[in-house]
């Protein structure tokens, strides 16, 4: 009995999965399995490797859109778009160092399946929000499609929103469409020093609050700062990213400079110093190298005028930094097997969000719950919803609840 | 719309011109946002589409109306905020006209309703009983809230506006002749009306004073009387025609006699209808010709005097004045810039009201016949007036002056008299505090 | 009405007395109206080619009021329609003969403004500009923009997945919702989402969004709000040729450039609006294009210039940057008054909405114009050209008999063509029941069948709003099987490869 199912086209794919259906087996889905070590512990039998599916199947940069095999590797699609000027808006986290691999790994369907967005996100929007079209394999073993290659596209249910983040646990995606988007000219990062978390959180919302176009906006606490390089000094840095146009770009860094002196000492970096701050960022830099890479380590997203509070609320010992004007706050606790999973639920509780251990040795996550559970009512229909995709449970079972 | 009228029906002028007006509506919603009504119950039949619809069939289908559809047509308030915002050019107020005036011939109305419609109709087109009726306010007011208690609503809403202080002495103002102050530039006649003689007299003498100075001769001419407004509003188009009929010969004889450059109107309500006394009339072969003279020669006081070149003589820099702009004004005559305008050059700091567009709930007898709806009207507006902190308001219609001035302490005037006061003019007498104030 | 609905429920309608009364005692006062003179002003929406009267008008006031309603239903078997200010085109708030209109423009609050977290919690009765409204006193507004903004109602942008002139730059409104509080047919209230910026779990509020009022109804939403950019200027650009029109929106994406909006019009809509405008727009062109910039100033004056010069090299014959904000305003007036402008020269237009790749659209104009011919139609073309949302406005007389036919014909073999280049059959007004029947042309009896089943999980029943967007209804059970003989699932053995 082999426990690696390669399959080379959608095709092979449905027959992996009707197969799997038919001997009740249950599928891991992987595509370069970068992200295998998150969610609670596989408990299936077969690994599906998406991997062979592989290719951009169309790209037309000036419609704003490419399709391309679920499998196809996320470095070679930024490759692609980077060599005619366009992004991935919605600027993709890489987690490969933080979860002991390499960067740079991980294929557009795994970006996708677990909506993996990064700082831009507070402007351009989610992964999920790029998302235009999807051909996949549901656990029932049937092939379907939905959405298309246009942006505006309200025709039937979006299914696309359901598969952006749900795990795996739904389909097996075999082709995606998303839109792309111009990518800047160039970019500086206005940098305010020495804040609290909570004046960091007031900065922030200034800036994002102004009308200069700000594209990222980070905290990072005097705790983390050594771990980023390019910063000018080793105090707490709140960073305010703005990107587009070099001479839009020339005005804005300073008129935001200008706007956030009340707040505290304001450095602008140029853009080679901010592009390299905001690739630790999208790494989770402090927490992905050396000792901390055995620290469990928490997702939480929180209402960004109130991420701050989440602090105050959980041991001091445990380390973090902001991302998403402070809607998104990375929380290493400080001893590897506890994640101290109570009183973070409860501090997610009264500030509002939800919380996701993205880190932890496997029979942590085992025991504790890795998503934040839902409210029953939410949680009865999440489990229609699954039910509805995959019956039988081939597909990720238990990877996001137990139970789903 | 598709429309189901037979050709039978359409023979009949009026139905036709229905008909023409429901072709036109695309029923595409956007009155709706901008309907008092419907902003304050989400209704579909308060808002100007349901009532288009309900009008629709009530006329196609030419049975009598019913008590639904009285309901919800009594209900409109006429303030043609959804003419304003229709894009399809739906001619709501000629729709709602033919309504009212359908209903009132096909539906019996419950006694209460008759007799204080009726009583209504009587009372305010008559200066001489309006006085009267006002004098017997004054001594009924303090009950007003038993009456409220025990279900009589609109007895109290009607004793609940009649204003503190005794009406002004009668005086006879038809058939006066005011002559321009030096070389006579023009010359115009003004209604004088109904209400403003007994409730406001100081509106009409100031609108005459900044005329004057302004080298304009003002006749208020013999035989005007009542402009039929009200009546109208109610569907008792027979007495409104005639009100419109007597008007149009008195307005016609100065027309032919001395001349007349402009019929003006301190009252924005009356002005409306005066300016439709053509369509109103157009089916009467011996008036078709005068009334649509005399509309074409009908202007709000703000209009015309925007295009003289008022000369400002006090200072009153400093004086915020949140500017009401009545329905009757802005919706019913598209008059918007003229009186804003004209207190600026003036030298007020005037300010928009936020919901400009609403209603303030006086609409006539609106705030009598349909007490409920139009004190939330009321509530709003001057909760969306206070926010703006003002010293003054101005407003250009009696209806909407005691309205307002009833749900606020801050003075309240017409438009004109600021005018007047600025150009020379005495204060405004609920002014008279602020004024002391800045002297001193 | 040529239009096949869910057959009525005898059982149900033989009960009307009871249920009325039933639902008076959960909605009292003037909330629950029965009378077929009164409901007729609910029997459409802004597709008023289809009506119907509903059994009874409900308008509750509070999520009490929704979730005793729709429980009460479950329960009794009743179907339900949703509808907000009514103004769909697509007819998503037809009423069913045997169910209950459940209205929803008495929930009109706005709950909470918060800029620390930029959003506003408001009512789904409020309207899409009144958000907008509420917030421009900080400088801040609500993005997606639908033509109809001024009456449209929140609820109903959920439900349909509004767009507007500025989608193109700031999204959908599925972009731009980060919570709501749902009821489901059965009565159940949940919260999905709030002011954090990802889903919890699945993307439940993703699926919400856009599914026409299917499954759920949505008592109070958290929107986004954004600063309004310092500055807008517009620049009308005419074309002898839509090829070259289209090429211009290609090389101005190609520079890296997104505008905040980018619109054109043909040669039919330009004549009708400016006979009543006045926007001065030419009118020897074959296609003329708005294209909007905003953004901070430093930006928008560097784009424009950028514009200006694409434009030339594109062929361009005539060319205008607004240099007012007077007059930015009145390049769009024309485009704005377009409906209204095509509805006073026509008793009556259909207002048609497919997605093409913007390549096709000269390919697509051109098969229209025959399409026009062969039906004795007119149409007029509006465009949102950064996003290939296309408009076609068929004119006609709905007091003709028989027009009405030729024009959902004509409309259905336009939505086909969209399909066929590459298409969809509907950007931005919804599938309803205008496109309910060519929703196999896009997609296969097993795509419908999964997005089904994602129904049966909301409501299994299928009591909300039946008879829109699908084609066919299944029974939950049924569709719920997997087809199991001898013990095992007919699938093949291990896969070889």
């Amino acid at each position: 009995m082999t426990d690696v199912l390669k399959p080379r086209d959608a095709k092979e794919v449905e027959d992996a999965v009707r197969w799997a259906i038919g001997h009740e087996k249950a599928l891991e889905l992987a595509g370069h399995g970068s992200k295998r070590a998150i969610g609670r512990p596989s408990q299936t039998d077969v690994t599906l490797d998406l991997s062979g599916l592989s290719g951009v199947t169309l790209y037309e940069p000036e419609e704003l859109v490419l399709s391309a095999k679920a499998g196809t590797p996320l470095a070679e699609i930024e490759a692609l778009l980077d060599k005619n000027n366009q992004i991935l808006a919605f600027e993709p986290m890489d987690y490969g160092p933080l979860l002991g691999g390499g960067a740079g790994e991980g294929t557009i369907g795994g970006a996708i399946a677990v909506n993996l967005s990064g700082p831009r996100r507070i402007k351009a929007g989610a992964a999920r929000d790029h998302f235009l079209g999807v051909a996949a394999v549901t656990g029932r073993g049937d092939s379907i499609k939905s959405g298309g290659r246009v942006v505006k596209n309200v025709t039937g249910y979006d299914l696309c929103k359901l598969m952006a983040g749900s795990w795996g646990t739904l389909a097996a995606m075999t082709d995606i469409t998303i839109k792309v988007l111009p990518k800047a000219e160039t970019e500086a990062t206005v940098l305010v020093s020495g804040l609290d978390d909570a004046h960091a959180a007031q900065t922030m919302a200034a800036a994002m609050g102004s009308p200069f176009d700000v594209s990222a906006a980070a905290h990072l606490p005097d705790h983390v700062v050594s771990w980023f390089d390019g910063l000018p000094n080793a105090e707490a840095a709140t960073l305010l990213r703005v990107d587009g146009f070099a001479p839009s770009v020339m005005h804005r860094k300073e008129a935001l400079a200008a706007l956030l002196k009340p707040f505290g000492p304001v450095a602008v970096l140029d853009a080679k110093d901010s592009q390299t701050l905001w690739r630790g960022v999208r790494e989770v830099r402090p927490f992905a190298v050396g000792a901390a890479r055995e620290r469990p380590l928490w997702r939480i997203s929180a209402p960004p005028r109130r991420g701050h509070e989440i602090a105050n609320l959980i041991t001091p010992a445990a380390q973090m930094f902001y991302d998403w004007a402070g809607g998104l706050i990375w929380v290493a606790m400080p001893v590897p097997d506890e994640p101290d999973a109570g009183s973070i639920r409860k501090a997610v509780a009264q500030v509002g969000g939800h919380a996701s251990l993205i880190r932890a040795p496997a029979s942590v996550r085992a025991a504790v719950d890795v998503f934040e559970p839902e409210a029953p009512g939410v949680a009865a229909l999440s489990k229609r919803v699954k039910e509805s995709f995959d019956p039988k449970s081939v597909l990720n079972p238990g990877r996001m609840w137990a139970g789903v | 719309m598709q429309t189901g009228f037979s050709l039978a029906q359409l023979l009949d002028p009026q139905t036709a011109e229905s008909e023409r007006i429901l072709r036109a509506c695309v029923h595409c919603g956007f009155c709706t946002a901008t309907c008092p009504t419907y902003v304050l119950l989400g209704d579909e039949l308060d808002s100007p589409r349901g009532r288009i619809y309900l009008i629709k069939e009530m006329l196609e289908q030419a049975k009598p109306a019913t008590r639904e559809v009285v309901k919800h047509i009594d209900r409109c308030l006429s303030c043609l905020s959804c003419m304003t915002t229709c894009p399809s050019g739906v001619h709501y107020m000629h729709l709602v006209d033919h309504a009212r005036d359908q209903i009132e011939k096909t539906y019996k109305r419950p006694m209460a309703d008759r007799a204080i419609r009726a009583l209504l109709a009587r009372v305010l087109t008559d200066p001489a009983k309006f006085r009267f009726a006002v004098t017997m306010g004054l001594i009924a007011r303090p009950f007003a809230p038993l009456l409220n208690a025990i279900g009589l609503k609109r007895m109290a809403a009607m004793l609940k506006l009649t204003p503190r202080r005794k009406p002004a002495p009668p005086i006879e103002r038809t058939g006066k002749v005011h002559p321009a102050n030096g070389e006579r530039r023009g010359r115009v006649a003004l209604l004088s009306g109904c209400i403003n003689p007994v409730l406001a007299p100081s509106t009409d003498e100031a609108a005459i004073r900044v005329l004057n100075r302004h080298g304009i001769e003002v006749v208020v001419a013999a035989g005007e009387a009542c402009c039929g407004s009200l009546v109208h509003h109610m569907g008792r188009e027979a007495e409104a025609l005639a009100f419109a009929r007597n008007n149009i010969d008195a307005w016609t004889r100065e027309i032919d006699g001395e001349g007349l450059d402009a019929i003006l109107m301190t009252v924005s309500g009356c002005g409306v209808t005066i300016k439709d006394y053509g369509f109103m009339l157009r089916g009467d072969a011996a008036y078709a010709e005068k009334a649509a003279r005399v509309a074409a020669l009908a202007k709000d006081v703000s209009e015309y005097v925007g295009g003289l070149a008022i000369l400002p003589l006090r200072d009153v820099r400093g004086l915020t004045v949140a500017y009401h702009s009545a329905c009757s004004l802005q919706h019913g005559q598209n008059v918007t810039r003229e009186p804003k305008e004209l207190l600026a050059n003036a030298g007020f700091i005037v300010k928009d009201v936020p919901e400009g567009h609403l209603c303030c709930g006086s609409a006539g007898t609106y705030n009598i016949l349909e007490p409920v709806l139009a004190k939330g009207l009321q509530a709003r507006k001057v909760a969306n007036i206070e926010g703006v902190t003002p010293d003054i308001i101005a407003a250009g219609n009696i209806g909407c002056i005691t309205q307002i001035g009833a749900g606020t302490s801050i003075p309240i005037v017409h438009t004109i008299e600021l005018i007047d006061w600025a150009t020379g003019g005495p204060v405004p007498e609920p002014l008279a505090q602020l004024a002391a104030q800045r002297a001193a | 009405m040529t239009l096949r609905m869910p057959d009525v429920d005898g059982e149900v309608l033989a009960r009307r007395a009871r249920i009325v009364s039933a639902l008076r005692t959960i909605v009292p006062g003037e909330g629950v109206i029965d009378q077929a003179r009164e409901m007729r002003a609910f029997e459409s929406d802004g597709l008023t080619a289809y009506r119907q009267i509903p059994m009874v008008v409900v308008l509750p006031q509070t999520t009490q009021q929704v979730s005793q309603v729709l429980s009460f239903c479950y329960t009794e078997g009743i179907k339900v329609v949703p509808r907000g200010a009514g103004t769909s085109l697509s007819g998503g708030a037809l009423p069913l003969a045997d169910g209950v209109l459940l209205g929803m423009a008495k929930f009109n609050r706005i709950r909470e403004i918060d800029f620390d977290n930029r959003v506003a919690v408001v009512e789904p009765g409020v309207t899409n500009l009144a958000v907008s409204e509420a917030v421009a006193h900080a400088g801040f507004y609500y993005a997606p923009d639908p033509s109809s903004q001024i009456a449209c109602t929140i609820g109903g942008n959920v439900a349909e997945n509004s767009g507007g002139v500025h989608c193109l730059k700031y999204g959908m409104t599925t972009n731009n919702v980060l919570g709501c509080e749902v009821v489901l047919m059965n009565g159940e209230v949940l919260r999905l989402g709030g002011k954090h910026l990802d889903a919890q779990g699945y993307d439940l509020l993703g699926v919400l969004i856009g599914s026409e009022g299917l499954l759920g109804v949505v008592t109070e939403v958290t929107v986004r709000i954004l600063k309004k950019a310092e500055m807008q200027r517009a620049v009308l650009i005419g074309f002898s040729t839509s090829e070259d029109a289209g090429a211009c929106v290609s090389a101005i994406i190609g520079a890296g450039i997104i505008p905040g909006g980018m619109e054109m019009m043909d040669k039919p809509a330009i004549h009708a609006v400016e006979e009543f405008v006045h926007a001065g727009y030419p009118l020897d062109v074959e296609a003329l294009l708005i294209v909007e910039v905003d953004g901070p100033r430093a930006e928008v004056d560097y784009l424009i210039e950028r514009v200006e010069a694409i434009a030339k090299t594109c062929n361009a014959v005539s060319c205008q940057v607004s240099t007012s904000e007077e007059q930015r305003l009145l390049f769009w007036a024309g485009r704005k008054a377009a409906f209204p402008a095509v509805g006073r020269i026509s008793p009556d237009y259909f207002c048609t909405d497919g997605t093409i790749p913007r390549a096709k659209l000269p390919q697509v104009l051109a098969a229209m114009k025959k399409m026009s011919e062969k039906y004795g139609l007119r149409v007029a073309n509006v465009f949102h050209a950064g996003d290939g949302n296309l408009h076609p406005l068929i004119l006609y007389d709905a007091n003709n008999p028989g027009e009405l036919d030729k024009v959902e014909e004509f409309g259905s073999e336009i939505l086909r063509l969209c399909v066929e280049v590459g298409g969809v059959l509907t950007g931005e007004h919804g599938v309803g029941v205008e496109k309910r029947d060519l929703m196999p042309v896009m997609f296969s009896e097993v795509d419908l069948d999964a997005q089904q089943r994602v129904k049966c999980a909301f409501d299994e029943k299928g009591l909300l709003n039946p008879g829109k967007v699908f084609p066919k209804l299944h029974r939950c059970a049924e569709l719920g099987r997997m087809h199991i003989s001898g013990g095992k699932l007919p699938f093949p053995d291990i896969p070889r490869f």
